[in-house]
């Protein structure tokens, strides 16, 4: 029995290859997509999941009434982790974390390496296991380093790391350190990246001497681990004592500003995010809020593609089961029942399904290591292959031939035994599920399409939105070398200053967009003024740091060439200007704890944020001897790379140890929109690929239809209709259904679309002709997939087509 | 007296055609007892396929009694009619309704994979009855490679592998030549005389003297 369906199931596929083939390409292409969007989707929401104690550890965060509402503050200052575990009960383990960059020098190699600086805790809260050294304590010393398998083999190639000295620069001396402990690499679904590890007061005076004990400094984040007995909710109530002994001056400040407090009624109020949240929370904007959107939006176009793809195979099982009326009747004469038939029908579509799959496999294979790159993503196959999850995949697939597969099936199952001998088949009732299926399809794919459409118009809109500087001129770069950043500056300036084409140069604590090596800091200052709090981003600049930006000043003046006569003038934008609201704002001050300050200027508002935040109130500092971090130089507009390459030289021979990571602004710029265009890309490709399988389903649809008529359409010619009455004939039919997905989907994509740009405070405006675009491509391509076969049948001779009847 | 295997009593057919009520059978009374070859004779449209159908439980009637081998079948659930047919009933069809996709061999042998019968036995009971239509160089062929003639041995074939008592044929030779026509009507009167019990639907004359009994069907009435 079974032999004989296989049999005939090979023997049909084959007799409709045409069709056979459209459904398998249509599918594989689905499945190999959809696996891909599956496995990146999983990928990104297994982050941070490996580790043992992860449904305890919580990241801690404080809600502070600010002005603009409720903040979310992850910044938390020296003292707090202690006096939190000291004081508070249910906090079973803690730790303080930081991250940056160090120099580490091993015999004649200098490397840069990614650093975590933690508390002896870490190691037990997170799952890093210790391969080889001490596994107990092994950064209780501040001069203990540990590393990971990857760094170790990097430093010490094939030696024993174990006790072996490093040196690292610390504050511009070589600090010794001595490596304690070796740990895994970590997979790679972890968020925490790390070279080496080392004990937080390790880290250099700015970052650590200068903050102890001081509560109102706050420069790293810190995580806990909850007892098991208590509850998040629990614990975060039971702090209020505690937030309000240590912030007693905060709050009250609050309360004196007026400002708002939270739902409980607290100015300011500690909270736990859990640990699987923190890689999909958003601080920027107020509240925490944690959103899974872009992995499920990616699983979401995954599901749809295979739906559009299955939706082919339904139509087509259902219009070929015309085909096969006279076998259906035939075999029940024969004696076979209903379920045998669903069983032979059903296994013909679990055969093309099993076919699709492997082919979808071997295709998502393929392409693998393109959409890893594509999408820098470390995302593979293995990712799904976690037991409960395989099972799901099995099921969904199960389920997936099932409904498909199955539905074809029970249709003719269930026909009656002489009406399929007669080999009439009551299409209408049919004819209605085929043309709303349809209509779903061109749906998704308008509503895929204009939102790619849409995100491109916003993602164009912000890369070339005027920001208030000059981003293509200027090359950005970190100072990430042995040097000082003033003397690595002043070198800089000497080496480039009688290049002809390098215009300026100057330097600042935080880099526009983002740069090369990915780093990014801000600091926030707040203090009083005429009785009430301030807040602004604090900047701190070279000299010549308006000139190479190109910022517009509206009030005052710059900072002078001789910076140290500025050490104590500040310049604002507009918007901190605003916020200071002073009738003579070049004679106002600002007083900070340390010293007071004269505004001296006032410059035109920049976006030196990304473009989903409003200019946010800023003062430029030109403090001496602080830590610069990044070089601007401004170059001429003639050669833009040849002004590159002697940037890079320069740097090279000022620090021939460090590489060289510069780019010019709108490079950064356009990195901060990576998200963005990941976005676009897939949903861009999941588009296409939707409107591809609808055309392939249309096409199909109308191989069938012009089959079906072809008889009609020979009388119909002999009666007198022209080739283009008839024409209109066969694809009006079709185009009302794709008018039709344009109607539903059109709204539907325009609500999700300005729900989507309200995450972005500067935004273009949604038009109707961008979804009339989306709608058109759609009628467009349909009508060209349907015309190749319709115009030829319009064409034929109709005497020919008769003659065949 | 020989035995009766099937009886219908004041059997009706009725369907809705629109607001109509159309009777295609009308109350047929008629008894079918073993050995018997019966011709069921009639112009186009006056009801021989539908009773055939009925008969062969393919279809029902609206009205009255049907009882096959003693049992009743208009009371009968749907499953039990077709384990019932399964077993005692052949079908010949005018347009031989071969199965494109499969070799004569296995248009023979699908009803025997319904019947759960084991392969080896299927193998034999194939071959015993390809030998007997002379038809053995041909089992790998494809229905539509064979001539009419060929098909219907075909059919008959197939109708036969399950041991039937009975054989219902509608126009069997409806589409074949005069030569063709008298070979098949040979082949049916060599069964009957095997025991095989036929009702055969036709147009002819010549194919009703075959049988043993004619019955003439006029507007859905025995006349
Ligand atoms: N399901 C049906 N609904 C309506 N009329 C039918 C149906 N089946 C058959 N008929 C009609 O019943 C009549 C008898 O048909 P049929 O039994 O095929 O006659 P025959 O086989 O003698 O030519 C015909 O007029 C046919 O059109
Ligand atoms: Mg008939």
């Amino acid at each position: 029995m079974f032999k004989n369906y296989i049999k005939i199931a090979f023997r049909n596929l084959w007799k409709n290859r045409t069709f056979t083939a459209l459904n398998v390409v249509g599918l594989t292409a689905a499945f190999g997509v959809a696996i891909l969007l599956a496995m990146y989707a999983v990928f990104q929401l297994s982050f941070d999941r490996f580790h043992e104690h992860g449904d305890e550890i919580y990241q801690v965060y404080t809600e502070d009434s600010g002005l603009n509402g409720i903040e979310a503050n992850i910044s938390k200052s020296e003292p707090f982790a202690a006096a939190l575990k000291d004081e508070v009960a249910g906090v079973e383990k803690i730790t303080r974390y930081n991250g940056s960059g160090v120099l580490l020098t091993y015999q004649d190699k200098q490397l840069g390496m990614g650093t975590a600086y933690v508390d002896p805790d870490f190691f037990e809260m997170f799952s890093f296991p210790i391969v080889k050294g001490d596994t107990k304590n092994p950064i209780m010393s501040e001069s203990s380093v540990v590393m990971t398998e990857l760094a170790a083999k990097r430093i010490f190639g094939d030696e024993e790391p174990i006790g072996q000295t490093v040196s690292i620069l610390r504050d511009e001396q070589q600090v010794p350190f001595t490596v304690t402990a070796i740990v895994e690499d970590f997979p790679n679904t972890s968020s925490m990246g790390f070279d080496i590890v080392l004990n937080f007061k390790s880290q250099n005076e700015h970052a650590y001497a200068r903050t102890i004990g001081r509560w109102d400094m706050e420069n790293h984040e810190v995580y806990m681990q909850l007892a098991e007995s208590v509850q998040p909710k629990q614990f975060e109530k039971s702090t209020t004592d505690f937030t309000q002994l240590h912030y007693k001056n905060e709050i009250d400040n609050a309360k004196r500003d007026g400002f708002q407090p939270n739902a409980d009624g607290l100015y300011r109020q500690l909270k736990l995010l859990p640990l699987a949240d923190v890689r999909f929370a958003n601080f920027n904007q107020g509240p925490v809020t944690v959103s899974r959107t872009m992995p499920y939006l990616v699983l979401g176009i995954s599901i749809l593609i295979l739906f559009i793809a299955c939706v082919n195979f339904i139509n087509m099982s259902i219009a070929k089961s015309a085909q096969r009326l006279r076998e259906i009747g035939m075999r029940k004469t024969l004696g076979a029942n209903k379920k045998q038939l669903f069983f032979q029908f059903w296994g013909e579509s679990i055969l093309v399904f099993l076919i699709s799959i492997g082919l979808g496999i071997l295709l998502a294979v393929v392409l693998l290591p393109y959409f890893q790159t594509l999408f820098k993503t470390q995302a593979s196959l293995a990712t799904l292959l976690n037991p409960s999850l395989l099972l799901v995949l099995i099921l969904s697939v199960l389920l997936i031939t099932l409904i498909a597969g199955g539905y074809p099936a029970l249709l003719m199952s269930r026909l009656g035994t002489l009406q399929s001998l007669k080999g009439k088949l009551d299409v209408n009732g049919k004819n209605h599920l085929r043309n709303s299926l349809m209509v779903l399809q061109f749906g998704i794919a308008i509503l895929l399409i204009s939102g790619t459409l849409v995100l491109w118009d916003q993602v164009e809109f912000m890369r070339t939105k005027d920001l208030g500087f000059n981003k293509d001129q200027v090359i950005a770069f970190p100072l990430n070398g042995q040097l000082n950043d003033q003397q690595a500056i002043e070198l800089l300036r000497n080496t480039l200053q009688d290049k002809p084409n390098i215009v300026s140069v100057t330097a600042s604590n935080n880099i526009l967009g983002l740069g090369k090596d990915g780093s990014r800091s801000t600091s926030v200052l707040g203090f009083e003024h005429q009785g009430r709090g301030v807040e602004t981003h604090m900047v701190v600049v070279d000299a010549d740091y308006i000139e190479t930006l190109d910022l517009n000043i509206i009030e005052g003046r710059s900072f002078r060439k001789n910076l140290a006569s500025d050490s104590l003038s500040v310049i604002i934008n507009e918007a901190m200007a605003k916020q200071m609201n002073e009738d003579d704002i070049l004679a106002s001050q600002i007083d900070l704890d340390d010293a007071v300050y004269s505004v001296v200027g006032v410059i035109k508002d920049f976006n030196f944020q990304e473009l989903d935040q409003n200019i946010a109130p800023m003062t430029l500092f030109a403090l001496p001897n602080w830590n610069l971090r990044n070089a601007y130089v401004k170059v001429s507009s003639q050669n833009l790379e040849q002004a590159y390459t002697d940037v890079k030289a320069a740097w090279n021979s000022i620090e021939p140890n460090a590489e060289f990571q510069g780019s010019f602004l709108n490079e950064n710029i356009d990195r901060t929109l990576r998200h963005e265009r990941t976005m676009i890309t897939m949903i861009g490709s999941g588009s296409i690929l939707a409107i591809i399988l609808s055309c392939i389903g249309l096409f199909a649809m109308s191989l069938l239809i012009v089959a079906q008529r072809k008889k009609e359409i020979g009388v119909r010619k002999i009666v007198g209709a022209s080739v283009s009455a008839i024409t209109i004939l066969l694809t009006k039919d079709f185009l009302k259904l794709v008018v039709i997905a344009f109607l539903i989907a059109s709204p539907i994509a325009w609500w999700a679309m300005s729900k989507w740009l309200q995450n972005y405070a500067y935004r273009i405006e949604l038009n109707i002709w961008i979804f009339l675009a989306a709608g058109g491509i759609a009628v467009l391509i349909a009508m060209l997939t349907i015309a190749v076969k319709t115009i030829k049948a319009a064409t034929s001779n109709p005497v020919e087509s008769l003659r065949t009847e | 007296m020989k035995n009766t295997l099937l009886s219908i009593n004041e059997a009706t057919r009725t369907v809705n055609s629109g607001s109509n009520k159309v009777t295609l059978l009308d109350t047929i009374n008629f008894n079918v007892e073993e050995g018997e070859f019966i011709s069921l004779m009639g112009p186009s449209g006056s009801g021989k396929s539908t009773l055939l159908n009925c008969i062969g439980m393919l279809d029902n009637f609206t009205d009255g009694g049907y009882t096959f081998l003693g049992e009743p079948v208009h009371s009968m659930k749907e499953k039990n009619r077709s384990k019932l047919y399964k077993e005692y009933i052949g079908f010949v069809f005018q347009a031989y309704h071969l199965i494109d996709e499969l070799t004569v061999y296995e248009n023979i042998e699908t009803p025997l994979l319904y019947k759960n019968i084991k392969s080896s036995e299927r193998k034999a009971m194939v071959a015993d009855m390809l030998d007997r239509f002379n038809i053995v160089g041909k089992k790998d062929l494809f229905p539509i490679q064979l001539s009419g003639g060929q098909q219907q041995l075909v059919g008959i074939a197939r109708a036969l592998i399950g041991q039937p008592k009975l054989i219902l044929a509608d126009e069997p030779t409806g589409n074949l030549n005069s030569k063709q026509s008298e070979e098949i009507m040979e082949l049916f009167a060599q069964l009957n005389k095997e025991g095989v019990i036929i009702i055969q639907a036709t147009h002819s004359e010549s194919n009703a003297a075959y049988g043993s009994r004619i019955i003439n069907l006029l507007d859905g009435k025995i006349v």
